[in-house]
């Protein structure tokens, strides 16, 4: 899925979804700065902020979000990865700000 | 109102659709926690929604323009702006993207490099067009990818191709009395195209550089012309040649180095060495220099860094 493509899904959401953007990113990090997710309630929808590298990590912050927690940066450290011989190649360090992409869909409280 | 992600990225892809360039910016961080996840966007002279103080709001508008060079099309990055509170001066993490109509690659030469290129630009997201005036080569079913496929008169090549400083010229002309007459167009222009390639030999490109200091052009406006075009890669087919071109053009917007990444990197040289037995992890913060080992050969088997 392009940039363009994401774009699209995220203008046309109408389940209450977690937008995840790559803020910065140091070192050697799977996506970069700009790409994102849109993960819903039972997981991604679109996109990603790096597959198996630290993605885990994020999707189980944006829960957070749907529990009615403010939007945030999580630090995403790749720097151990490399021991795990995943497949993919990380190494760096990226910043991923998470928040409500539809808050209006989220209803009373949400 | 405060504007969310979703009509934010509406309004972006409007403004693509409408071939316009937008910023838009969110707040990442701040000491009000209230302004995290604000945002705003603006395109021209329009602008909508708010960082959450107004003084943010325009230290963010001064800057964009600065932040985001006018040939790229496409930008993100994050950055921290002061902002006034009351008394206060306060700093806020601001995310910051980029969006404008795709970058196009304007190929003047309908010839068999251009064929490859076209697809080539084309795969890299540019918009391309291609000029000639030989309307049998300039023929838009030659170019399913092009945009545009445009018979041209070389006395006045970009009459119907508007340029600007995002553009990319690349010359592959059959003659160079073709190119030194685009080239005398393209370094007139008030605001030329940053990226001006011109293919050839040596003999050929020193040809049309000593009709260009004639003319009187400058070593300096000389120098803006990218010529012979393309990396050193030895390649010698249409195919080859135009890859050489395109991996130029990334190395102008990507700004890599153009060294094959395993000389840059030197793996084996750095963490290593000449001893066949790894050492322990090795903790470069400093990156010194290490000793020379000469050409690494094929017949040094380096045990992989993994514990089994």
């Amino acid at each position: 899925m392009d940039e363009k493509e994401l774009l699209a899904c995220l203008a046309r959401l109408e389940e209450p979804a977690v937008l995840a953007t790559i803020v910065s990113a140091k070192g050697s990090t799977p996506r970069k700065t700009g790409a994102r997710m849109l993960i819903g309630r039972d997981g991604v929808i679109a996109g990603t902020v790096g597959g198996g590298c630290g993605e885990g990590e994020v999707i189980q912050a944006a829960q957070d979000l749907f529990e009615g927690a403010s939007p945030t940066t999580v630090r995403v450290d790749l720097t151990d990865d490399f021991t795990t011989w995943s497949p993919a190649v990380c190494g760096g360090i990226m910043n991923v700000f998470i928040e409500r992409a539809n808050p209006e869909s989220f209803g009373e409280g949400g | 109102m405060k504007l969310s992600a979703t009509q934010v990225a509406a309004r972006i892809l409007e403004a693509l659709e409408q071939g316009e360039r937008i910023y838009t910016a969110v707040v990442t961080d701040a000491p009000d926690r209230s302004l995290i996840g604000r945002r705003w966007w603006l395109s021209g002279t329009h602008s909508r929604g708010t960082l959450g103080s107004p003084s943010l709001d325009e230290a963010v508008a001064a800057a964009v323009p600065s932040l985001f060079p006018p040939r790229e099309s496409r930008g993100a990055l994050s950055r921290d702006f002061d902002y006034r509170d009351g008394d206060r001066i306060r700093t806020a993490r601001v995310y910051l993207e980029l969006h404008g109509p795709p970058p196009r690659m304007v190929i003047v030469g309908a010839g068999h490099i251009a064929i490859p290129l076209a697809r080539m630009g084309a795969m890299l997201g540019m918009r391309i067009e291609v000029l000639d005036d030989r309307p049998e080569f300039a023929a838009p079913d030659r170019f399913p990818d092009a945009r545009a496929v445009r018979v041209i008169d070389f006395r006045d090549p970009f009459a119907d191709t508007p340029l600007g400083p995002s553009d990319h010229v690349i010359l592959v002309t059959r003659g160079h009395s073709f190119d030194y007459e685009c080239l005398v167009r393209l370094l007139r222009m008030p605001a030329p195209p940053a990226y001006i390639g011109m293919i050839g030999s040596r003999r050929r490109v020193r040809a049309t550089h000593e009709q260009l200091a004639r003319e009187g052009f400058s070593t300096a406006e000389m120098k803006r012309v990218r010529a012979p075009v393309g990396l050193d890669l030895g390649g010698q087919t249409p195919a080859e040649i135009a890859v050489s071109v395109v991996a130029e053009v990334i190395l102008f917007h990507a700004g890599g180095t153009g060294v094959p990444l395993v000389e840059k990197e030197r793996v084996v040289e750095r963490f290593f060495g000449d001893a066949s037995v790894r050492t322990g992890p090795v903790e470069s913060a400093t990156e010194a220099p290490e000793p020379e080992t000469g050409p690494a050969g094929p017949a040094a088997p380096t045990q992989p860094a993994t514990e089994d």
